[in-house]
């Protein structure tokens, strides 16, 4: 979709990525299966039971996903969090980071042309920060760890999002000319 | 739950419905996004399920308390932190692990330490970030996160 993601060093990382925990699970399964067959067998049954219970919740977070991946353009987020400096790229880039979607390894590169275009640098690591959010995936975590948890850890991570950044920006800042 | 999923799932389902008067080619790739995404991650979280099933089997609740509990809580902080650091998986893999971690008698902060580590915090994904931000960035940025899913997971300990 985005024309400027470079695609050169993804593949083998990313399918390494992708597929080690399914590899690990089923070594353990087999360690499992070998060393005591009821209790893999229950193992089993457990996970079965627990996807059950959350299939339905999946498929509506993917279909949201789908839905802000093509209704809301990168370019369109690009365009404001870009050049302008200011306490208001700051917020607008918290908010962009809990709204946005999709893996890391497609977001990196569209920040770095961000900050060429100019952002400070505050601005890609509160948009980083703040993505930890995930708007969209809120129901599964409030599923698993109850309300008071999920709220309590989306307000916090929202809370830091901003410090951090400026926190990063400094560091990056140590010993280079101001406006590099 | 099948509340939450079912209010969830007529919304989204809405808004495909309501996307779709607007355009059709637009709403359809959507759904395509979707579909991909299903797949893509399908691998990980029957692995995630597979796991969960085997976390609550074969590890003993004591181990967890003794690793995670309240009692132990500063090296339970960071053990909670460390393990989500290097964990990477969608964050729909890290809730339902926080979850059985839970049950098992975790100390809570050190649980949603676990939780936003493993969203935020990619020890993994780390020479990626860093050949694209540089290294400064990356490790900086990695650092200062990893302290920010402790404090969190302290304040939420503290909130809830």
């Amino acid at each position: 979709m985005n024309p400027e993601t470079p695609r050169r060093p993804l593949s083998a990382w990313t399918s390494l990525r992708a597929q080690w925990l399914p590899l690990i699970t089923l070594l353990l399964y087999g360690w499992a299966f070998r060393a005591s067959p009821g209790q893999a067998g229950e193992a089993l049954a457990i996970a079965a039971k627990t996807f059950g219970s959350v299939a339905l919740l999946i498929v509506a977070v993917m279909g949201l996903v789908g839905l802000t991946q093509v209704w809301i353009s990168r370019d369109a987020v690009a365009r404001l969090l870009g050049r302008e400096a200011g306490f208001k790229a700051l917020l607008l880039s918290a908010l962009c980071g809990t709204v946005l979607i999709g893996p890391a390894y497609l977001i990196f590169p569209l920040l770095m042309s961000i900050h060429r275009q100019g952002a400070r640098w505050a601005v890609i690591v509160t948009l980083l920060t703040a993505y930890a959010v995930k708007i969209p995936m809120i129901p599964l975590e409030i599923e698993f760890l109850g309300w008071d948890f999920s709220l309590a850890r989306s307000l916090l991570t929202i809370l830091f999002a901003i410090p951090c950044g400026l926190a990063v920006e400094a560091i990056m800042e140590i010993g280079q000319p101001k406006n590099s | 739950m099948n509340n939450v999923a079912f209010i969830y799932l007529t919304l989204v389902t809405g808004a495909y419905l309501l996307l779709f008067r607007r355009s059709r080619d637009k709403t359809r790739q959507s759904l395509r996004v979707a579909g991909q995404s299903l797949v893509r991650m399908a691998p990980m979280l029957a692995a995630i399920f597979g796991l969960i099933g085997l976390f609550q089997v074969f590890i003993p609740a004591d181990l967890i308390e003794r690793w995670l509990g309240a009692s132990s809580s500063g090296t339970a902080l960071l053990t909670g932190g460390l393990i989500g650091a290097i964990a990477i998986g969608p964050p729909v893999a890290a809730f339902p692990l926080a979850g059985s971690m839970l049950d098992a008698g975790a100390w809570p902060p050190a649980a949603a330490a676990f939780v936003v580590s493993w969203i935020s915090v990619g020890v993994l994904t780390l020479p990626f970030e860093a050949e694209i931000f540089g290294l400064r960035f990356a490790l900086s940025r990695n650092v200062i996160a990893f302290l920010t899913a402790l404090l969190i997971g302290l304040l939420i300990g503290w909130l809830t």
